[in-house]
């Protein structure tokens, strides 16, 4: 059958008719009445089009909504900023600067580290060189349990640690000695004594794995050797028990007694014995040589130049030669170090002052020494001077460096420091402990920054640009929108058509799934979901999915009730009839036939749906329990600043946004509502 | 209409089987330990009155969590019919007594919105529909649709912002003032009445915008039909013929619609008592909500979904009473 488009035909006729008329117009003549060319005849959809484009809040609503999606989905390829991106600026934060006070504590270094120092002494060094200092004491011998230790004032401030050597002499008290090993294999007793009658026949009865037996009265003990089949015998012996040769004379008895009255340290004919309990015995031991370990100082070191890192031996060696001859190497440098007006200077190999060591440290509040040696020393003076005059407070006027976020000082081009002039503020806060604190300039997020050129919308929060955050919600926001809109129309078309299709207990079946679904109220279980994602910690995306799915589970049944309530008047038009009679499958016929007809009201439905869609949506992510931060979506971005100081403050934050989502929706329904009275002119009211 | 009434009243009944089912279904496949980690928290919280044990054991006799969904979802069912409705877990009271408590708030507050609803948006629908087209229906239809469109969040926070931050004029949230113990007995009606001001503004104009559109597409109607046509023609004064033959025949589906919204003033104001924290029902079912208080929301829901269905009924109902025209089968 040839094919008859009354469009082209009448098209090209009006072509033909407007060249003559136009030139019967070149000649004079008019145009006819029935002229073909004064009768325009429109296609349905150009129709729908003409109408649609009459209605200027359809219009409106378009651009609106057209203008949105450049926005959102173009705007962000366009923006600089990211949707995550933090902005950091530099600004003035009053800090606690540094701390300046008067060192108590004396801090250990190693002089020789291969000799160990016992934990226990250690920890109390601090208390033992107090104990010196409070009785003028030169000296002190300290006894752990391993070693002595001997603690020696070397110029005031300056103590070393040495360790003695020890050798043990004897043990007074109920000391148990292995007396011997008893082979069964060999049946032989090796003596680690003196030979003990009577104790190798006594041994050869030995049985089980551990027991006693009595010789002349001596009780021994055995266990299991180390060997198999051998067995260690000990006994308990009373008084002293010499290790090594016997001192003879008075030692005997003078130990005997020390011992019984604990006390830790004895002379005996010039020789110093320390004793050391260790469980009922109390063991001897003779003091020998000794040797620095460690050097223990209340100085602290400021070199010259700034934030110069000093090893521990450094210093070690440092203190070192400054109780000796005064020089000394360190990484293959000479030094020398010198004391002047109660400070150690030290001097390098070129006679130029490198460092100086002061029981005053003054440091950045942190606890590190990046401050300047100038800047240290005006704050000692200063101090000094707040002290004399019976102050508590001081100010003084300084240039720090401007500080970046990791805490690192800012350095222009040429690597020197930027400066920014401030002034400081003294305070007591302790006996000889003072805190400095200061206007600093620190490289800072930006937050709630008011709008700029460089951020039109200002900063959030978190220091995100909102502009970006905004952009990047309303991709989520209308994609949301978008996505429950299709999954709704979808499920309602599928169950819709069925139903007004079928009929019967199958229509009735639906409908009532329908009825029971249009009562189910949603916002409740969207909040009782978000809660409860909220309490498993969903994934942000995850729980976006979950939500659009949920949605879109709830919000079918009303397009499925308007494409049945459609499908049920056209199944009864002549078409549907012919459609039957050319034996066209059932499901070409719903979904081919029947659903298209439903378009126009679909399309419409959809329209209003997606502003109400975008409304939960935001709703649900401004009470929390939608759409998580970092992720934005319009309603998080007004989540962020909803406490009642926020919102009073970053009014232009929410604002915006607000308004933003209140013109998302309204273009929708515009159109929506342009859309269905383009469709169908005669419910045009 | 006895006979198209009780039908109809069997017929909800059995949406309501199924809607609780579904919600039943849902709190059934809570994330497992949920629960668990409540019934902890609550057992541990100071001053609690039962232990963890308990709790659970009074969610099971109650919920039939620990069995099948079906036959849960009948013990549950069972022990809602009797009127067991337990122990909110939030507020740690029978959940009818925190029911009690609050949904008198919520109703005060529906009413009064309500009322000035009809008030603002009848009036203006009408008016729009006479002068079609013109500058005010223009107006109307736009307001109406700002109306719709504005999100409820936004809206309350613009009033919050304008007239607690800026005038200064209300309580940003709450329902009492700060020494709302030493006022009178009419001061203190007055200062709750003054806390709810902004809540009703703000839930009027959230449901304005539909009954305006909704007056206006209705008196539209009535004034193309041809009665108003054959009225206008024998030379009844125009007056007349809006507020005798028009108004009364939009009446209709008014009634019917407003009638049918009735049940719903218990329902409370989810987002809005929550934002302005009145202590509403809607405020309360929140709470127990984002609190995961299994009894409180089981109940809140069967409640609202209750009267949503007792709305529908009645609008179907009064739709008959009010229209002769109507026959009920």
């Amino acid at each position: 059958m040839a094919s008859y488009d009354l469009n082209e035909v009448l098209k090209k006729r009006a072509a033909q008719q407007a060249k003559a008329g136009a030139d019967a117009a070149a000649q004079g003549g008019e145009v006819d009445l029935g002229d073909v060319s004064r009768v325009k005849v429109l296609s349905p959809g150009r129709q729908v089009f003409k109408r649609f484009i009459r209605n200027r809040l359809a219009v409106f609503g378009s651009v609106v909504l057209i203008i949105l999606f450049i926005f959102s989905f173009f705007g962000p390829i366009l923006y600089p900023y990211g949707q995550k991106q933090i902005f950091y600026k530099y600004d003035y934060q009053n800090v606690n600067y540094a701390l300046a006070k008067e060192n108590t504590g004396y801090n250990g270094y190693d002089v020789d580290s291969a000799i160990e120092v016992e934990r226990s002494v250690a920890n109390a060094m601090n208390s033992n060189i107090k104990k010196m200092i409070e009785t003028d004491m030169q000296e002190m011998t300290v006894v752990g349990k391993e070693g002595s230790y001997l603690i020696r004032l070397e110029i005031p401030g300056v103590y070393t640690l040495s360790s003695q050597e020890l050798t043990p002499v004897c043990s007074v008290g109920n000391t148990q000695v292995k007396v011997g090993t008893w082979s069964m294999i060999g049946k032989t007793f090796a003596f680690d004594v003196d030979e003990i009658p009577g104790v190798a026949q006594a041994a050869a009865s030995i049985k089980g794995a551990s027991g006693s037996f009595e010789v002349d009265g001596q009780e021994y003990t055995f266990t299991k050797g180390a060997k198999p089949k051998t067995f260690d015998v000990f006994t308990v012996m009373d008084g002293v028990v010499y290790t090594g040769e016997e001192p003879g004379g008075e030692f005997e008895k003078t130990i005997e007694a020390a011992a019984a009255s604990g006390e830790s340290e004895i002379t005996v004919d010039d020789v110093t014995y320390s004793l050391v309990k260790d469980g009922g015995n109390t063991d001897v031991y003779k003091a020998g040589a000794s040797q620095v370990a460690r050097v223990y100082t209340n100085y602290t070191v400021d070199t010259f130049e700034t934030g110069l890192k000093l090893p521990d031996d450094f210093r070690a060696s440092a203190l070192m030669a400054a109780a000796a001859d005064g020089s000394f190497s360190s990484d293959g440098k000479d030094y020398t170090i010198r004391e002047e007006d109660a400070e150690l200077v030290i001097y390098d190999a070129d006679g130029r002052e490198f460092a100086e060591m002061t029981p005053f440290s003054v440091r950045r509040y942190s606890g590190e020494d990046t401050m300047s040696y100038d800047l240290k020393k005006a704050i000692t003076a200063k101090v000094q001077e707040m002290v004399a005059s019976g102050e508590h407070t001081a100010v003084l006027n300084a240039e720090i460096p401007v500080q970046e976020e990791n805490g690192a000082y800012s350095v222009d081009e040429e690597g020197n420091y930027i400066l920014n002039e401030t002034e400081m503020k003294i305070t007591q806060r302790l006996e000889g402990e003072y805190v400095i604190n200061c206007d600093q300039i620190n490289y800072v997020i930006d937050m709630f920054a008011a709008p700029s050129s460089s951020h039109i919308l200002g900063t959030d929060g978190d220091g995100f640009d909102v502009l970006a955050r905004v952009m990047y919600g309303g991709r989520i926001s209308l994609m949301v929108g978008f996505i429950v809109v299709i999954i709704e129309t979808i499920l309602g078309v599928i169950l819709g058509g069925i139903a007004g299709y079928f009929g019967g207990w199958v229509d009735n079946l639906i409908m009532r799934m329908v009825d029971v679904f249009y009562c189910l109220p949603s916002m409740p279980i969207m909040i009782i979901l978000g809660a409860m994602m909220d309490a498993i910690r969903l994934d942000t995306y995850l729980r976006l999915m979950v939500m659009m799915a949920a949605l879109g589970l709830m919000g079918w049944a009303g397009v499925a009730r308007l494409v049945r309530g459609q499908i049920l008047s056209l199944r009864e038009q002549e078409f549907m009839v012919a459609t039957e009679a050319t034996g066209i499958r059932i499901k070409d016929r719903i979904f081919k036939h029947l659903v298209p007809n439903v378009m126009p009201q679909l399309i419409v439905t959809a329209t209003m749906g997606l502003g109400g869609v975008i409304l939960t949506e935001s709703t649900l992510s401004f009470l929390g329990l939608g759409v998580k931060h970092p992720l934005a979506t319009w309603g998080t971005i007004i989540n962020s600043v909803s406490s009642a100081s926020a919102m009073a403050h970053y009014a232009f934050i929410w604002i915006p946004v607000g308004l933003l989502i209140c013109f998302t929706v309204i273009a929708f329904n515009f159109v929506g509502d342009g859309l269905r009275d383009a469709y169908d002119p005669k419910a045009k009211r | 209409m006895f006979k198209y009434t009780a039908k109809r009243l069997l017929y909800s009944v059995l949406i309501l089987f199924f809607v609780m089912f579904l919600i039943y279904v849902l709190m059934y496949n809570m994330p497992s330990g949920y629960i668990e980690t409540k019934a902890r928290e609550l057992a541990s919280r100071p001053g609690a009155t039962k232990s963890y044990a308990e709790w659970l054991a009074d969610l099971n006799a109650q919920y039939g969590m620990n069995q099948g969904v079906v036959q849960g979802y009948f013990t549950w069912l069972k022990s809602a019919m009797t009127g067991k409705w337990g122990d909110s877990w939030s507020w740690t009271i029978p959940v009818t007594k925190e029911f009690h408590n609050t949904v008198w708030y919520s109703f005060i507050l529906g009413l009064v919105s309500f009322i000035f609803e009809i008030l603002i948006a009848i009036p203006l629908g009408i008016t729009a529909a006479k002068k079609q087209y013109s500058f005010v229906d223009y107006f109307t239809t736009v307001v109406s649709m700002i109306c719709i469109s504005m999100p409820t969040f936004f809206l309350a926070t613009i009033l919050k912002y304008i007239f607690s931050v800026k005038l200064g004029w209300f309580d940003l949230s709450g329902m009492q003032g700060r020494n709302y113990m030493n006022l009178s007995q009419f001061g203190k009606f007055l200062d709750v009445a003054k806390h709810f001001v902004l809540p009703a503004i703000t839930l009027t104009i959230i449901n304005i915008g539909g009954l305006m559109r909704y007056t206006r597409t209705n008196m539209l109607e009535v004034l193309n039909a041809d009665y108003i046509r054959t009225a206008r023609a024998k030379g009844v004064p125009e007056k007349k013929v809006i507020n005798h033959h028009a108004f009364r025949n939009t009446l209709i589906p008014l009634v019917t619609t407003l009638g049918g919204s009735l049940p719903s003033l218990f329902a409370g104001a989810l987002i809005t008592e929550t934002l302005f924290s009145i202590r509403g029902i809607g405020f309360a079912s929140y709470q127990s909500m984002i609190q995961g208080d299994i009894p409180f929301i089981m109940f809140y829901l069967a409640f609202i979904s209750i009267l949503t269905l007792l709305g529908n009924l009645i609008s179907d109902l009064l739709y008959a009473v009010v229209d002769p025209r109507v026959r009920l089968s």
